[in-house]
């Protein structure tokens, strides 16, 4: 009994790093899809100077592991004199690495859109980048967004590894418990409640929003 | 000097080994109608294409309102939007309506106001008897009326020149006719036009010119009585005489 109500006496204090990981994903996610978006269009360039620096990110950033990364940016780069707070440090790692996932999904969902668009478009006069603001890229999002959404599913878990700089989100809040309590099945499994219901909600979203999209 | 609307010299295209154009020359005159006719795999497009630069080419020249048009023309968006261009398949932006079809291009690259644009779509709509369409998807229309609104969609940009790649081959018979219709009012209203097609009562009867294009050369061209009744060439009357 005292396992399941460690758990409740805890839970405002899990709730705040719940939310904080929410953040976390949230701000991650945004860059990943800027820098997603560019990378992914610089993956389909004819320019060597843009489609190679581009394929080398994608291949660097998905071969290598997402803790490394994490490890790099905060205790790496302040040898380098960039030094970043472990919040901040957390973001731009996940960002990054999502980046180089999207730019993958961008670059598949710009390739599921038949040329001829491309070609009208272009023979009305619009160039390269109006065609892609206007035309290519919101048809693309439109067929990417199931993925987008797994994308900010995978990202809303893997930022759980922020918890090894000492970023208090949900995971390292648990730890936080634990040590008080030494209640760990309860503690983690809870955890992995409070993360479960965080991407189901996302999912379920996503796939409203899906619908929607199918409709207009 | 520019008494030509568009110059084609000597044209030469090919995808990788494969030689599509071996030296294409027409010249094409303000307010003609011209209409492309040949086998498939001839290079009847990839010409069309060649023209507003869809396609780069290897040697030839390309004049238009004197100027030429190849990979190094700098403002080769500016002289798309004089040339107008419908497709096969439409190629509609789906994720629009009818309406902003219309209004992208003129407010986008032109930098005209929406209202003018919009002002200027009512009456392109009109032309083409789609008013009733303007707030449409182009899921919800038919391949005549999608055709008919990419035509007033390249309108839009008041070119003084249409291409069109073979504008009725996608559709259902019973639609054929209703686009014809739009393109032959053009036509009479004094645009200068190049139509691929099979359409041979179209060719008769708005065809300033029909040219013949076989293994990416002009084989044969002239006024379509005289190419439809008495074509000189040995291939140009074997392919009439299996399209007629």
């Amino acid at each position: 009994m005292e396992a399941i109500s460690v758990v409740f006496t805890n839970l405002p204090f899990l709730l705040l790093g719940a939310w904080d990981t929410l953040k976390l994903t949230f701000f991650a996610v945004l860059i990943g899809l800027v820098l997603g978006t560019f990378i992914g269009m610089g993956r389909l360039s004819k320019i060597k100077f843009i489609n190679i620096p581009s394929t080398v990110y994608v291949e660097f950033l998905r071969g290598t592991p997402l803790l490394v990364q994490i490890s790099i940016v905060y205790f790496g780069l302040p040898q380098l004199g960039i030094q970043l707070q472990a919040y901040p440090a957390a973001i731009v790692a996940l960002g990054l690495n999502s980046g180089a996932y999207i730019a993958e999904i961008v670059r598949a969902g710009i390739q599921s859109i038949p040329k001829g668009q491309y070609e009208a478009a272009r023979s009305l006069g619009l160039t390269h980048w109006q065609t892609m603001r206007y035309i290519i890229l919101p048809q693309a999002f439109k067929n990417i967004l199931p993925a987008l959404g797994n994308e900010f599913i995978t990202l809303t878990k893997d930022s759980s590894l922020a918890s090894v700089i000492g970023v208090t989100e949900l995971m390292r809040r648990g730890q936080f418990v634990i040590t008080r309590t030494f209640q760990t099945f309860s503690i983690y499994f809870g955890i992995a409640l409070i993360y479960f219901i965080m991407t189901f909600t996302i999912s379920r979203i996503v796939r409203y929003i899906e619908k929607r999209m199918a409709v207009a | 000097m520019n008494e030509f609307l568009l110059e084609v010299k000597n044209l030469h295209k090919s995808f990788g080994h494969l030689k599509v154009l071996n030296g294409i020359n027409l010249n094409v005159s303000q307010g003609e109608t011209i209409v492309i006719i040949g086998p498939s795999g001839g290079g009847k497009s990839t010409f069309l294409r060649c023209i507003n630069h869809l396609e780069d080419y290897q040697s030839g020249e390309i004049i238009f309102l004197g100027k030429k048009i190849d990979k190094h023309t700098s403002n080769l968006n500016e002289i798309r939007t004089k040339i107008g261009m419908v497709f096969q398949h439409f190629n509609l932006f789906p994720h629009m309506s009818v309406l902003e079809n219309l209004i992208l291009a003129p407010t986008k690259v032109k930098k005209i106001s929406k209202e003018e644009a919009i002002q200027k779509a009512k009456l392109m709509l009109e032309k083409v008897g789609l008013s009733e369409k303007i707030n449409a998807y182009p899921e919800s229309l038919s391949g005549g009326q999608k055709q008919r609104v990419a035509i007033a969609r390249a309108l839009m940009m008041e070119p003084v020149l249409m291409l069109f790649d073979e504008p009725t081959s996608a559709l259902d018979p019973e639609l054929v006719g209703e686009v014809l219709a739009v393109m032959k009012d053009l036509a009479r209203s004094g645009m200068t036009m190049i139509v691929v097609t099979h359409e041979m009562g179209f060719a008769k009867e708005v065809a300033d010119r029909i040219v013949f294009i076989d293994k990416g050369v002009v084989v044969e061209e002239g006024p379509p009585d005289v190419i439809m009744k008495n074509p000189r060439n040995e291939r140009t009357k074997s392919f009439l005489r299996h399209i007629l």
